[in-house]
């Protein structure tokens, strides 16, 4: 017997009026994770390209995969440092996996248990988006942040930024940036401060990250340029390795699955500020400096160019990137409240994005008028 | 003129038809569907048990009875078939297996707009005209701005038009000549040709405009074509007719002989042996289908793979359509597909290695490869929409929210389902852009 056989055999106890049909969401998500679908075509073009929403997930995640390994080994590293141990590589590892495995399997089961019984409710199927910001989640908190204020983030965020908008494709914030937001601003204690970077530190230790080293004025303690960029300093997990980052900037772009116009202008309006508040004397550091402090890279490759909560015209990605760029170094630099400036000002530009695409769709109107009426003249 | 289509998407399918032709013998039974003609309302002025001849009245359109659809054989109506709602789905013709498709008839050979008019109109040869907005018959009495003729067709497996062609010259010229005096001596006619392909046949033609298009499908069709030569602004349509009817009605002034003969390519890689056939319109194609079809479980399309009709129930092709498709169906589940490599499937995106050999002729099949989603991958579409200054994405959204007077500004009026064909087939979200346009156009026109 074929598995789809044995699927479909199981599946009949999931259909309308059958007991389990409460469960039917749930069981169609376990079943179109194992095997393809076999919808076939029935209106429109008979055949239709081979990738759907589970691929283009997948490629994200898989993409995310070199900063997730690297991040696991440094909260590893950057434990057994602050202790004054020196430890083997596999060791750091461990400790680092086993600091994400908790993280990531209460972020799903908190987001997913939401996802269902809306999917149920609504009489949908599961939309892949979560498997994503589930991934992410973890990513970009501290390693000790406690389990059930993930929980509750993860929850608000799925709820809130999502599922009341209608879901994956409807949301315009960012969920995996609002979990990090609602941590930030109900329990700021986890996610501030210098001693909630490294994971079960010494006291007797600073864990300060570049950036707040920056905004104490301590520059002179700062981790070289070559550190920064490898990333064995203090961070989020997924933030530190800027070289991981890259590398999954480089899947994303070859896959096209994330857009390099969004990638480009978040980087270009960044450095171009940064560059800017160096030469005016307001800010010591160099606009290379700022792309490799603290989650900007990070942002810009998987945050800034998730395609629902950006702007969806192609001249609005442009804007929308460039703005981010600016408006996540000017919060670093002049809001000295805020020293990692990067999620407030995706989430800012979340906002604006549709704004942003309200201008360019009147612009193009506009200039569709005035082709036609040009072509008439020509004619 | 020249233009370059550089947003576009050329599939490369299987089963490529041979340039050999074949003749098909007179089969049994026709079928005339009005359901071929878009939004069109069928009044039938036949019943079971009458006997027709090429060229009398089946059915008119009940908004405009001038716009007469008649017999493309003789025989005898077998049945008006009606389905849901009592539509006319179909009326289908025992034909008369000794007698000619093609028949002499009579009109006054008065050479001026209103005669030809009138004579296209009673042979059933104005529906060979369709306007943009909408790819409805237009309204006789209205003038387009222009007159399109598209000399290739860009779409997957596309049949050769010089070989669906072959020696109509004459005829050719002659109904060039005849729609010109139709719509009159200020509008012009449009012909787009192939750049650098084998255009001699359609070079000949006079009084005409030459345009050349370069570039990936669609190319060839009409709707990108007119955005770039006579872009159109509410109010105004642009006609357009295949080169195939444009013969017929030069044969019908030139030699009084009326007959709906069809050429076509059966393609697709699900057939034995792709080649050319001759039949007539309506002509019940079951036999050769079923000769030439791989296996069981396959899908006949009449038309290509983006915007062609599934064929079931009648055996026949479309009015409009000149290729008859073949398709595996295919509804087998593959074990955690999303994670595996793909060697084997067809990916616009770059998320398969198949991109790496997307030059490569590929087994497509029907599968959908993935379930409906709503909008995320919110550039894919202007990938392969080459219309400036008109925003796929936007327009769907404009359709899906009946918001009428945004699709009007957002350019509803130059694309049509068609156009969004491409959309549909790269979408991962697993959209139905063509349906949601139609219904779009629907409610712009009932509007």
């Amino acid at each position: 017997m074929k598995l789809s056989d044995i699927s479909d055999k199981i599946g009949k106890n999931f259909e309308n009026g059958k007991p389990l049909h409460c469960f039917s969401a749930l069981y169609d998500a376990i079943d179109s994770f194992f095997l393809t679908p076999k919808t076939i075509t029935t209106r429109g073009s008979h055949v239709r390209d081979a990738v759907d929403m589970k691929r283009i997930m997948i490629t994200v995640m898989l993409a995310l995969v070199p900063a997730l390994l690297f991040g696991m080994w440094n909260v590893g590293y950057q434990h057994f440092l602050s202790l004054g141990e020196a430890t083997e590589f596999w060791h750091c590892f461990g400790y680092g996996l086993l600091k994400w495995l908790p993280l990531v399997i209460v972020t799903y089961v908190s987001g997913l248990t939401i996802e269902i019984i809306f999917a149920q409710h609504r009489g949908h199927q599961v939309a892949e988006g979560f498997f994503v910001t589930g991934f992410i989640i973890p990513m970009i908190m501290p390693p000790d942040v406690p389990l059930w204020i993930v929980a509750i983030a993860t929850a608000f965020s799925v709820l809130f930024a999502k599922e009341v908008f209608g879901g994956t494709g409807y949301n315009f914030l960012n969920p995996a940036l609002v979990a990090r937001a609602f941590v930030f601003f109900a329990y700021p204690s986890v996610i501030s401060g210098d001693a909630v970077w490294i994971s079960e530190m010494p006291d007797a230790v600073s864990g300060a990250t570049p950036l707040s080293l920056t905004m104490n004025g301590a520059t002179e303690q700062m981790p070289s340029f070559l550190e920064m960029f490898v990333g064995t300093i203090p961070g989020s997990m997924g933030e530190t390795s800027k070289i991981a980052i890259l590398l999954g900037a480089i899947i994303l772009l070859y896959t096209q699955v994330a857009s390099w116009k969004i990638m480009l202008s978040v980087v270009i309006g960044g450095w171009a500020t940064a560059a800017l508040f160096h030469f005016g004397g307001l800010c010591p550091l160099t606009g290379w400096q700022q792309l490799l402090m603290g989650g900007f890279l990070f942002g810009a490759v998987f945050m800034a160019t998730d395609p629902v909560t950006a702007a969806h015209t192609s001249a609005g990605k442009y804007i929308y990137g460039t703005l981010v760029g600016i408006l996540a170094i000017v919060i670093r630099v002049v809001n000295k409240g805020y020293p990692e400036g990067m999620m407030l000002a995706i989430l800012l530009m979340n906002i604006f994005a549709p704004l942003i695409d309200y201008c360019v769709v009147r612009l193009t109107i506009r200039k569709r008028k005035i082709q036609i009426s040009r072509k008439k003249i020509r004619l | 003129m020249k233009y370059k289509i550089r947003k576009g998407l050329d599939l490369h399918l299987k089963g490529e038809a041979m340039p050999e032709m074949e003749a098909l013998p007179i089969p049994q039974l026709c079928h005339v569907c009005p359901t071929d003609f878009r939004w069109l309302k069928p009044k039938v002025l036949v019943a079971a048990g009458d006997s027709v001849t090429v060229g009398t009245p089946l059915f008119v359109d009940k908004n405009d009875e001038r716009v007469t659809f008649v017999s493309p054989i003789s025989g005898i109506v077998k049945e008006v078939v009606r389905g849901e709602k009592r539509v006319v789905e179909c009326i289908t013709i025992e034909v008369d297996t000794s007698a000619e498709p093609i028949m002499p008839v009579l009109f006054d050979d008065d050479d001026n707009a209103g005669s030809h008019k009138e004579t296209l109109l009673r042979y059933g040869l104005w529906p060979c005209l369709r306007q943009r907005p909408y790819s409805t018959i237009p309204n006789p009495d209205r003038k387009p701005k222009a007159l399109f003729v598209s000399c290739f067709d860009s779409a997957p497996l596309a049949p050769d038009y010089p070989i669906l062609l072959k020696e109509r010259e004459a005829d050719f010229a002659e109904g060039l000549r005849i729609l010109k005096r139709v719509v009159g001596p200020d509008v012009p006619i449009h012909l787009t040709l192939r750049d650098g392909a084998d255009n001699r046949f359609f070079e000949a033609a006079q009084n005409v405009e030459f345009h050349y298009f370069a570039g990936p499908h669609p190319a060839g069709t009409v709707g990108p074509q007119i955005h770039r030569i006579a872009p159109l602004d509410k109010g105004e349509t642009v006609w357009y007719i295949s080169p195939a009817d444009v013969c017929r009605i030069g044969r019908l002034f030139a030699s009084h002989l009326l007959g709906f003969e069809k050429c076509f390519a059966l393609t697709g890689p699900a057939a034995t042996h792709s080649r050319y056939y001759t039949t007539f319109y309506g002509a019940d194609i079951s036999d050769v289908l079923n000769m030439q079809t791989i296996g069981d479980n396959v899908r006949k399309i009449s038309g290509n793979v983006l915007t062609g009709k599934k064929i079931d129930g009648f055996s026949t092709l479309r009015f409009y359509d000149h290729q008859v498709t073949l398709l595996k169906e295919n509804s087998e589940r593959e074990f955690i597909g999303w994670l595996l490599p793909g060697f084997k499937k067809w990916s616009f995106s770059h998320t398969f290695t198949a991109w790496l050999t997307r030059n490569k002729k590929f087994d497509f099949s029907t599968s959908q490869h993935g379930d409906h989603r709503n909008f995320v991958m919110t550039d894919i579409y202007d990938k392969v929409f080459p219309f400036n200054a008109v925003l796929p994405l936007e327009l769907l959204k404009a359709c899906l929210t009946h918001d009428i007077e945004k699709m009007e500004e957002l350019g509803i009026y130059e694309v049509d389902s068609e156009d969004f064909a491409l959309c549909e087939v790269v979408c991962p979200s697993k959209t139905d852009c063509q349906k949601i346009i139609e219904d779009g156009l629907k409610e712009v026109k009932e509007a």
